[in-house]
């Protein structure tokens, strides 16, 4: 515990890269949102909480095999944060097997390492058929029964990946969260805020169990939640509960509504301007932006033709093929290997985004920084198409410290079945499935939002325009 | 003289004044349409072919950019003055200070530039800007440099306007043929030029080959400024060449190629007629003889002349503005702001 607490506070003044090593896995999602001043008190106090509910769930699940592993785990998590991974690399065989296995008490063991320790910050990933919350209907008695059940069946979707993609998990989480409210009544012997109960007893709680223990929350998720707390925060301490709820609500619908339908219609709007007569646009994978970007064109006047990049293990782009070719645009389907083969003919390269950081690099699907750079390198623009709201006051520096890990077993080649590959794999074969990567701001010609086309250099500003009460100075009239 | 310094913008937007003075419109709403109106005929009128010539045929995004800011600062002022009557006499009274805004801005972007340009430098410049013309008189009174200007076809604005104006102000020019611009850059150490446009990427829009200049000046690491009033920043973003906003049609048809030798004879005025007749390796029909200094293609040869090229944001060092010196990556903070 006392090793823990050296941890937090070394973390503060080092760099945000280090912010994610395991210990600190609580505190991602703060880091991610911007809190206002006064709120650390709280969430330290609320981390402590979760640690402990945390760790007497561990005690009854854990084995005495689980319990040793336990400790060389912290031992394990404490190199990646003194900076060292390149020692820890050299390291890594002998401490290999604790790492994948005891991170998730829920997890039974494959014991054998599944990932390279150089990704060893990120959480492995959850099988989440073998989640004990999810199978079964005795719920346990931990914290996590006090959830409204809407909030365990989103988690579940979360956790199995029927809900993908950055705005669907927002738009999911806001219904999620409608839903929550509206069934909300205060205890009627407390005298506690209304507002300070809900936050603390309902929202908070929920977000916590779905990053922790169904699927780390995305950025979009991260900066909605924000504009909730926001919200409850600005609400009036004596008002009547059921105007509270309606006025949630229709903030939540209005949110949704503002900033990512209307602002998807505008950015249509702005990307198809770019689009002339005769282009050959190639995009990556799946997104739904670009999806109605490209379907809605006049085909009267601007007659193009789609070439869509697809990669394994997801294979995404499937669906927007069919949602395409239904639409009537003309397309040809490649995988990623053959990108430099096609690149000399397209004229320009539209790609989505799920976040983006305030430097203007893009965080997507893994895959897309190959995209952008390939077409870098043959000169071809590359346009994001992004709403604001996925504008993230992170910054990042490269793909390995902010990312997520799938399921490695994914990368099974199609001919083997399970067993074969499970059998096959050899001890020292490590796999890593990473789901997102970052693409570097000299990649991106330009960022197409709903406020305009931006380069790279000038999101920054735009996070300031938006949010004027997170800057630290006034702006002054000119 | 000092008529020619008024820059085609701040001419539109006194028209637009003037409209404004005479609306019988009692709304926001009715004189927004007015204006609009009124700077689609101006664009129209500097779009035709006929009239782009007279305005030396590139001055149009220069046009578009400032009418549009000008109807955004009124939407803006609307927003704060909500009275109507109240809200017209504060534009009329910004609109007349504009021109004076206008040149007050060439001065200031003047005074900074000098600073720039050191004593015994030699400066490359290309086509003719009335902002680096001044810039550039305003330096020699306290500096001694030099001056290298391309010849600037097809409309030879560097050697025709630029040239003479350098010499009558006691500066060192020598003009050089466009196509030894690289040749020559190893003798520069800095490059300022003016812009059409400065778009929001931090690009500029400027007379045919600024985009070779810039990247000749990169490779040689030699600085690449751009002097551009504030209100030259268009809401423009083109991703390459041929995302440029289309000129006039057929505004190619008016620009044929002119063999220099020939212009010195014809005064630089092509099309003009000319007693001598010079041939200068055409041995074809004689009858095209009656249009001098042109040299004749056959028909099937296209001819591709275009007026304006688009340098990217990453070879321009600086931007010399009113608004102060700015880095490429500025511009879009301050249209943002706009």
């Amino acid at each position: 515990h006392k090793h823990k607490h050296k941890h937090k506070h070394k973390h503060k003044h080092t760099s945000t890269t280090m912010e994610s090593a395991k210990p600190e896995k609580e505190k991602k999602p703060k880091k991610d949102i911007v809190i206002p001043p006064k709120k650390p008190k709280l969430s330290k106090a609320e981390r402590r909480a979760l640690q402990e509910s945390q760790r007497a769930a561990k005690a009854e699940a854990a084995d005495g095999g689980n319990a040793s592993k336990k400790s060389s785990q912290l031992q394990q998590q404490s190199s990646p944060s003194d900076g060292n991974e390149a020692n820890e690399k050299k390291n890594g065989n002998g401490n290999g097997n604790g790492n994948g296995a005891s991170s998730d008490e829920n997890m039974e063991g494959s014991s054998r390492n599944d990932t390279l320790t150089f990704f060893s910050h990120l959480p492995p990933y959850k099988d989440h058929r073998k989640i004990k919350d999810f199978s079964g209907v005795k719920l346990s008695s931990s914290s996590n029964s006090n959830l409204h059940p809407a909030v365990h069946a989103l988690g579940l979707q979360y956790a199995d990946g029927s809900i993908r993609g950055a705005n669907s998990r927002c738009k999911a989480m806001f219904k999620t969260f409608q839903k929550v409210i509206q069934d909300y009544t205060l205890p009627l012997d407390t005298k506690k805020d209304y507002r300070q109960d809900l936050e603390n007893r309902v929202l908070k709680p929920s977000f916590t169990y779905w990053t922790t223990k169904c699927r780390i929350h995305s950025v979009t998720m991260g900066n909605a939640f924000t504009f909730l707390k926001l919200a409850v925060a600005n609400l009036g301490r004596d008002m009547v509960l059921e105007d509270v709820k309606s006025i949630l609500c229709e903030g939540m619908d209005a949110y949704i509504h503002e900033r990512i339908d209307f602002a998807d219609v505008a950015i249509c709007k702005y990307g198809s301007s770019k689009i002339m007569n005769g282009d050959v646009i190639l995009t990556y994978a799946k997104n739904e932006l670009i999806q109605m970007l490209l379907s809605n064109l006049d085909r009267e006047k601007k007659k193009i033709r789609v070439i869509l990049v697809d990669s394994r293990p997801l294979l995404e782009g499937k669906d927007m093929l069919q949602e395409l070719m239904d639409a009537g645009v003309e397309c040809t389907y490649i995988l990623l290997n053959s990108l430099s083969y096609v690149m000399k003919e397209v004229t320009k390269v539209f790609l989505g985004a799920s976040a983006l950081m305030s430097d203007g690099s893009v965080l997507s699907r893994v895959g897309t920084a190959t995209v952008a750079m390939m077409a870098r390198s043959h000169n071809v623009p590359v346009l994001v198409c992004c709403e604001t709201f996925k504008i993230s006051n992170r910054v990042q520096l490269e793909s390995i410290t902010g990312n997520e890990l799938g399921d490695p077993d994914d990368l099974m080649p199609p001919s083997l079945s399970l067993e074969e590959w499970k059998s096959s794999r050899g001890e020292h074969l490590r796999l890593v499935n990473l789901l997102y990567d970052l693409t570097p701001n000299e990649f991106v010609s330009g960022i197409v939002t709903e406020m305009g086309i931006l380069p790279p250099t000038s999101v920054a500003v735009l996070l300031r325009e938006m949010n004027p009460q997170d800057s630290g100075f006034k702006e002054e009239e000119f | 003289g000092e008529d020619q310094q008024v820059a085609l913008p701040v001419a539109a937007i006194k028209s637009l004044l003037g409209v404004i003075q005479r609306t019988n419109s009692g709304t926001m709403m009715g004189l927004e349409m007015e204006l609009k109106q009124a700077s689609d005929e101006m664009l129209k009128f500097a779009n035709d072919p006929f009239n782009s010539n007279m305005l030396g045929g590139r001055s149009h995004i220069a046009l578009a950019s400032g009418c549009e800011l000008f109807l955004k600062y009124i939407t803006r002022c609307f927003l704060e003055l909500p009275d109507f009557n109240e809200c017209i006499e504060q534009i009329i009274y910004r609109g007349q200070r504009f021109s004076d805004i206008s040149i007050a801005a060439k001065e200031r972007i003047a005074s900074t530039g000098t600073a720039f340009i050191q004593p015994g430098s030699t400066v490359m410049t290309h086509g003719w800007s009335s902002v680096v013309s001044s810039l550039l008189i305003q330096a020699a009174k306290d500096t001694h440099f030099e001056i290298i200007i391309l010849e600037g076809r097809p409309d030879a604005s560097g050697a025709k306007a630029a040239a003479s104006c350098y010499a009558k102000a006691g500066i060192p020019t020598t003009v050089i043929l466009d196509s030894a611009m690289a040749h020559v850059m190893e003798r520069v150490d800095m490059v300022i030029v003016g812009a059409e446009g400065v778009v929001e990427n931090g690009g500029i829009i400027n007379k045919i080959g600024t985009y070779a200049m810039a990247i000749a000046a990169k490779e040689l690491g030699k600085p690449f400024y751009v002097a551009a009033e504030s209100f030259k920043f268009a809401r423009l973003y083109p991703l390459n060449q041929s995302d440029l906003p289309t000129m006039g049609e057929g505004m190619e048809e008016h620009l044929k190629f002119v063999d220099t030798a020939c212009w010195i004879s014809t005064g630089g005025a092509y099309g003009k007629e000319h007693k001598e007749t010079t041939m200068e390796g055409d041995g074809s029909d004689g009858s095209s003889r009656s249009v001098p200094g042109l040299v004749v293609l056959p028909k099937e040869v296209k001819v591709e002349n275009s007026l304006c090229d688009y340098t990217p944001a990453k070879y321009i060092t600086l931007l010399l503005t009113d608004l102060g010196v700015l880095t490429p990556s500025a511009v879009s903070d301050e249209l943002i702001r706009l």
